[in-house]
């Protein structure tokens, strides 16, 4: 699903390397956790995954393609098998949860009668289907995480990217979400979470991969941050 | 695009105008304003070019018949003005018309005295104007050569610097014309891009969940249309009603001298500059503001 080979990231060719040397495979149906300190990183893997950013060296393959050379037209196309959550949501905020959802089918072609089925389907999966009509300003930092993620699986993507999902959030609502995130991985779904909460990591018990200075410096199957570390 | 698309697009440049309506209503005021003044301008500036090209196309050159001409030569003369190229009239003044002419415009009794036709001081002559006024000049000077001629008048000097005036007037126009507008295109263009900037959160997540770059144009792009396209009409419907007015009010204070440009005329020069630098600079500025959010 996703295949890295000597990646190598700088973001201009004066700066360090932000990524050095990076091979790892992430097959379908895993959960991985992507862990290290700030600056590690994590960040800009996941950017490279969803190709916001080019490889300055090496290869990185998604759904087996080249990232490297895809043309920009089809990025749009790889996007849509991709779900991503973010740590600060990017929700519209002066729309409802509905509309947030509905947008993400709305810009991929989706009728409005397929729109309709499956919006409420998801708030139900996310736990919010009371919360469909309310708009996202008026949402707890969960719920709106919650609706993040509502938005990330609606196009039925094949992999999930979560950049610091839980990084605004308390806790127990942090648990929750990452719970949500769990069980949509059970169904088949490829997961990929950026965090350093530890808690987390330790308790969830799956593949962490640790990055330090931009190497990758461990990747246990069933790992621990502590382990990781 | 598809059919369905644009209603759908449309709906979305609507729905989003309506969203931001306090930024939609400072967009349109700015695009107005710089609009009306370029308008109100040009309005000016054509009547000034106007009343320049009346008074200019009232310049015709006499050409005063030798008394002593046979009425041969004066045929072959009156022959020779019809045949040239650049002049379109040619009016035969017998001496005695334009002697009942200068009683006319002189003071009652000023030409006691002339009545006798024999004491008659004024020539025949033929009255001439040209296509284009500016040709009165060469005309005149090349008509002074014709047979039966005795003189050709053209008020020389005057209508020299007549010329001189009206193409002054002309040039400083279209320069000061030319500045407004690139204030205009500045200050429209920059409102635009402010409405896109304000909005790269909106494009940035469109671009997340895997929109195509055409797909979140579109929407701006109508909407950069219609803010450019409302931004015009109105200082339009301004200017109708206060050119009318302005018309009425020259037309009540009997300074029809003045010769304005018709109202329908003047709209529809405005009409012509306006709505397309108002939708083209909408248009243009949302594709182009929109250019580096599209490159997430």
């Amino acid at each position: 699903m996703v295949e890295t080979a000597g990646l190598y990231q700088r973001y201009d060719n004066n700066s360090d390397y932000v990524l050095k040397n990076i091979n790892l495979t992430i097959n379908r149906g895993e959960f991985v956790f992507i862990v290290g300190a700030s600056g590690a990183g994590k960040s800009t893997l996941l950017k490279l995954m969803i190709r916001e950013i080019a490889p300055t060296s090496g290869t990185i393959k998604v759904f087996g393609q080249d990232l490297k050379r895809i043309p920009a037209r089809r990025i749009p196309y790889l996007r849509r098998n991709i779900g991503i959550v973010f740590q600060d949501f990017r929700l519209l905020e002066e729309r409802t949860a509905y509309d947030n959802i509905a947008f993400a089918l709305r810009v991929t072609g989706t009728p409005w009668w397929e729109i309709r089925r499956r919006v409420p389907r998801v708030l139900e999966m996310v736990g919010l289907k009371d919360k469909e009509r309310c708009r996202v300003c008026d949402l707890s930092g969960g719920e709106q995480q919650r609706v993040g993620i509502a938005r990330a699986i609606v196009n039925r993507p094949a992999m999930i990217i979560a950049d610091e999902p839980t990084g605004n959030l308390d806790p127990d609502t942090s648990l929750e979400v990452m719970n949500i995130l769990r069980d949509i991985n059970i169904q088949g779904t490829t997961i990929v979470v950026a965090t350093h909460d530890q808690e987390i990591v330790d308790r969830f018990q799956k593949r962490v991969i640790y990055l330090e200075k931009g190497r990758l410096v461990s990747d246990e199957k069933k790992g621990a941050y502590i382990r990781a570390l | 695009m598809p059919f369905e698309s644009f209603f759908y697009f449309l709906g979305e440049a609507f729905k989003s105008l309506y969203r931001n309506r306090w930024l939609s209503i400072a967009s349109v005021g700015v695009v107005a304003i710089t609009l009306l003044m370029l308008g109100t301008f040009m309005a000016v500036n054509f009547n000034i070019n106007h009343m320049a090209e009346t008074v200019k196309n009232q310049v015709e050159i006499t050409v005063q018949i030798d008394d002593s001409a046979g009425v041969e030569e004066r045929n072959q003369l009156r022959q020779m003005l019809v045949a040239h190229n650049s002049i379109t009239e040619v009016r035969f003044v017998s001496r005695e018309e334009a002697l009942n002419r200068l009683k006319e415009q002189l003071p009652p009794g000023s030409l006691d005295g002339y009545e006798n036709p024999e004491d008659n001081p004024l020539p025949d002559s033929f009255e001439i104007r040209t296509s284009v006024p500016e040709e009165v000049i060469p005309v005149a000077k090349e008509i002074e050569g014709y047979p039966a001629v005795e003189k050709v008048l053209y008020g020389e000097g005057t209508v020299e610097n007549l010329f001189k005036t009206t193409t002054a007037l002309k040039i400083i126009g279209i320069v000061l014309m030319a500045l407004l507008a690139v204030t205009a295109v500045f200050l429209i263009s920059h409102t635009i891009r402010l409405t896109v900037l304000l909005r790269r959160r909106e494009i940035m997540i469109m671009k997340y969940v895997g929109a195509t770059n055409s797909f979140i144009r579109w929407p701006f792009l109508l909407e950069g249309l219609f803010l450019g396209l409302a931004g015009a009409v109105l200082p339009l419907l301004v200017l109708y009603y206060s050119y009318g007015a302005a018309l009425q009010w020259v037309d009540a204070a009997n300074l029809a001298f003045l010769s304005l440009i018709p109202l329908s005329t003047i709209m529809l020069q405005l009409f012509k500059y306006l709505v397309p630098l108002g939708t083209g600079l909408g248009v243009l500025g949302s594709i182009f503001s929109m250019g580096r959010f599209l490159k997430v």
